[in-house]
């Protein structure tokens, strides 16, 4: 009656919005592996990852939706039933959970459908909010919810925060489920699943104690246009912009050009790269971060508009 | 006037036109109404009377703001929900009140079909309506031990499957997955819900009852059910209409013996907002008479009887946990601003008072930073909203389009269980919106009610409980003229299309539900009562099918 098929390892990757889910997904993605199927469920939100998550080179698909009603679970589990079907196994599945759902939810899938395995469930917290996300009034009991049956928590962005943040958001996690494994992570020092396992190898992603000067705390800022850049508008208005925007990413439209483009721009030096052709995000959508002094958004947008092509609606 | 016009009379003909309220004759050419009036003023220069409505009274065709296309998929299979209800081929199948008359009902189905263990599929029952009782394996064991047999709630989200259904699944022993729920004997009682239990039953099943492309047939009978009901126009209000389906949709509804005007709603849930913007933008460049895009839905929470609704304080009467956000609060703000500025109209569910603050906030919101005259955002359901948020939605230029059909049908519940005696009382406040002055439709929300617009409106008018409970008629209920309205022309506003349909008036669509009684001549509590004979859509007659 069923395939004799190898078991096929499912990591489940949870949290709240805005949590890093996507950033940590991109980073698995990004560094290397089996043959891996993503399965994304949060549509809403503008995302830049899951732009980039589209680009990558075909093993990866991103699929809508999760688990709120009938339909949508009626569309998740199609497309889950189209990665077993596969003609080429996958090697892995990793399913980004939806920011309110519950990622253990989606993982009893893996308990019970004999082709597969639970890898694991990794839920993601920002440092900069958690603790005031498990007392918030209206999603608090959606975020705790979360943490009840997860592996191991991905404390993110602890780069961002200061000491005492950093220590209030363990402490919050810790009250949920005093066993929580959690594992300090910024940007840059994300974990690879292997490194998960080994729990000697993990302690590196731990910032107990961190080469980061703590008395600096930086500032995040969004660009969302629905037009398009000019091409030869770009160098001035970044030039213009002040040094303490430190990083600028994201995608955009450039004007004339069918293609979206990956702007990326790191202390003054910015590129542009093709982005994956069945990259459907339009308009200009970036995130930048930068130090605390980072001049109010409206200061950078009006820069950034300079780069706009002339009829450019904003 | 015209020698082309069709005059018809009828024995009264309730406009809801408020300059022209009630005529005795109605002018039609193109389709569209020419008039309405006396026999002296419309039967000139050569127009023929028609006198097949002579006897009948005609109104504008219903217009239900709030259902769905599964109505027409359902029927397929057999139904077992605790209500009579009727069908498209107008036949009454009755409801079944108790576990033996659902399996006797189950067993003549079973008996009919083929002896090849395919599986037998039915819908609509709902334990709160026998008394809290569930089905088990062991009952749908006495349909067949041998072939699947799977009954889905009128809720859609729990399955209840027989033994060989859980075998087959490998789900028997599985009731350490939370949605597989365990009986008394410690194996799985037979009732699944949740994404892993359902895949699983998918997938050990070869498919998705519920799943796969909309067909012509399923609208027809869509639009079958449409024309028994007396409605002429009405909405798919959440469909991720995709390109088959947009296909089934332009096809059939071009097709001239296509008798209602079909209202989708695409779901925002399976696009970004730029993709739903954009595919809307596309769907708007072929206008057509039957069919109107333009809408986009939103669901922010889930369903009251079901405990899954967000409630302000202080929550679930019976103390349950509070509901889930299907959207966040925080990000619903973003979705709702990029969707107004483009110009698109937002219908959005919200069943829970807390989930209609977070809506009203993000229309707040987005009305402040891109103010947009007459955007008619409606919040859908929107069951227990108090008078100060009736108060913000008058004055952000919000309607309300109202789940009548709760008061007779959960409304027990909701007294007893979610809301208590005085959120229950005022459920569906269509009294309060009225004073207020929010535009408002009611509805059924098919197929998980009936579709049938005059039962709505009599729930509206009477405001009484399946048990017989009165919940707050001195202050919520409507008149039957003001009912009426809320199935017409209010409706119509709700989604854009009030200068189309609604009332019968110059200029409009010549849509018509064709009745044999006068609906403001029937005892208020015999409104649901008045026979449908059928419709007109477009000037095109249909007798409803009977059966
Ligand atoms: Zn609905």
């Amino acid at each position: 009656m069923r395939k004799a098929t190898a078991t096929i390892p499912v990591t489940v990757i949870g949290g709240f919005l805005g949590a890093g889910k996507t950033t940590f997904v991109n980073h698995l993605l990004a560094t290397g592996g089996p043959r891996t199927a993503v399965l994304v469920n949060d549509f809403g939100e503008i995302n830049v990852d899951a732009t980039l998550i589209q680009g990558h080179d075909g093993t990866t698909m991103t699929l809508t939706n999760g688990c709120i009603c009938c339909s949508i679970g009626t569309s998740f589990i199609e497309t889950m039933c189209k990665v077993l079907d596969a003609e080429v196994p996958f090697e892995r599945i990793v399913i980004e959970a939806s920011g309110v759902g519950d990622p253990w939810k989606i993982a009893e899938i893996a308990l019970i459908e004999p082709t597969l395995r639970l890898d694991r469930v990794i839920v993601l917290a920002d440092a900069s909010r958690i603790a005031a996300l498990i007392d918030d009034a209206r999603v608090g009991a959606t975020v705790r919810s979360q943490f009840e049956r997860c592996d191991v928590v991905l404390l993110s962005k602890t780069d961002l925060v200061d000491a005492a943040t950093r220590a209030a958001a363990r402490a919050a996690v810790l009250a949920l489920r005093s066993d929580m494994r959690i594992v300090e992570t910024t940007r840059d020092s994300l974990p690879t699943l292997a490194s998960l396992d080994a729990p000697g190898k993990v302690s590196a992603f731990r910032a107990d104690s961190p080469p980061v000067d703590h008395r600096e705390t930086f500032r995040s800022f969004a660009y969302r246009r629905d037009g398009a850049f000019d091409r030869g508008r770009i160098a001035g208005a970044v030039a213009a912009l002040p040094p303490e925007l430190l990083r600028l990413k994201g995608s955009c439209r450039l004007d004339g050009e069918d293609a979206p483009q990956v702007f990326q721009m790191v202390e003054g030096v910015w590129s542009l790269s093709p982005s994956a052709p069945e990259q459907s995000e339009s308009g200009i959508v970036l995130v930048g971060v930068g130090t605390r002094d980072l001049p109010p958004p409206s200061v950078l947008d009006a820069i950034l508009d300079r780069a706009l092509a002339a009829g450019a609606v904003s | 006037m015209n020698h082309d016009n069709v005059v018809y009379s009828a024995r009264n003909i309730i406009t809801m036109n408020p300059s022209r309220p009630t005529a005795t004759h109605v002018a039609v050419r193109d389709g569209r109404v020419v008039a309405t009036g006396s026999a002296d003023e419309l039967c000139v220069n050569g127009a023929r009377l028609d006198n097949r409505f002579a006897d009948k009274v005609l109104m504008p065709g219903f217009v239900e703001g709030h259902a769905h296309i599964m109505e027409g998929l359902m029927w397929k299979q057999p139904y077992v929900g605790a209500f009579d209800r009727r069908s498209p081929e107008g036949k009454v199948v009755a409801g079944v009140p108790d576990i033996d008359s659902i399996v006797s009902r189950l067993q003549q189905a079973e008996a009919a079909m083929p002896d090849d263990n395919s599986p037998l599929y039915a819908w609509g029952f709902d334990p709160l309506h026998i008394g809290g009782k569930m089905l088990t394996r062991q009952d749908l064991d006495r349909v067949s031990t041998k072939r699947p047999v799977l009954v889905v709630h009128a809720s859609f989200h729990i399955n209840n499957v027989n033994t060989a259904t859980l075998e087959l699944a490998d789900l028997l022993h599985a009731t350490d997955i939370s949605g597989v729920v365990a009986g008394a004997d410690g194996l799985a009682s037979g009732e699944l819900q949740g994404i892993p239990a359902r895949m699983r039953l998918f997938r050990a099943l070869g498919h998705n009852p519920l799943a796969g492309t909309i067909t012509e047939a399923d609208v027809r009978r869509y639009a079958a059910s449409s024309c028994v009901q007396g409605v002429t126009t009405i909405t798919d209000l959440h469909n991720d209409l995709n390109d088959p389906t947009i296909e089934v949709y332009r096809s059939v509804t071009s097709q001239d013996d296509f008798g209602v005007r079909l209202v989708p709603a695409l779901a925002a849930v399976s696009h970004t907002p730029e993709q739903a913007i954009a595919k809307l933008e596309a769907l708007r460049q072929q206008p057509s008479a039957k069919l109107h895009y333009g809408i986009v839905k939103l669901v922010v929470d889930g369903s009251i009887q079901g405990f899954t609704a967000r409630l302000r304080w202080p929550g679930y009467h019976n103390g349950a946990a509070n509901g889930l956000w299907y959207i966040a609060p925080e990000e619903l703000p973003r979705l709702v601003d990029k969707y107004h500025r483009a110009g698109v109209q937002l219908h959005i569910h919200t069943n829970g008072d807390e989930a209609t603050e977070a809506a009203l906030d993000a229309i707040e919101a987005a009305q402040i930073a891109a103010p947009r005259p007459d955007h008619r955002h409606t919040l859908q359901h929107c069951q227990m909203a108090d008078a100060a948020q009736f108060r913000r939605m008058k004055n952000l230029g919000v309607c309300a389009n109202l789940f009548a059909n709760h008061i007779y049908y959960w409304g027990d519940a909701h007294y007893e269980l979610t809301m208590g005696p005085e959120r229950a009382s005022r459920i569906d406040a269509t009294g309060t919106a009225r004073r207020i002055g929010v535009p408002f439709a009611i509805h059924s929300d098919a197929p998980v009610t009936p579709l049938a617009p005059l039962f709505t409106a009599w729930c509206a008018v009477n405001r009484v409980t399946s048990g017989g409970r009165v919940l707050g008629r001195d202050t919520e209920a409507l008149t039957v003229e003001q009912a009426l309205a809320a199935i017409t022309v209010d409706a119509a506003y709700t989604l854009k299309m009030d200068h189309l349909v609604g009332s019968i008036e110059t200029g409009k669509y010549a849509d018509f539900a064709v009745l044999e009684d006068d609906p403001l001549s029937v005892a208020p509590e015999k409104l649901k009562d008045v026979a449908i004979w059928g419709t007109v859509v477009g000037g095109v007659v249909r007798e409803a099918p009977r059966a």
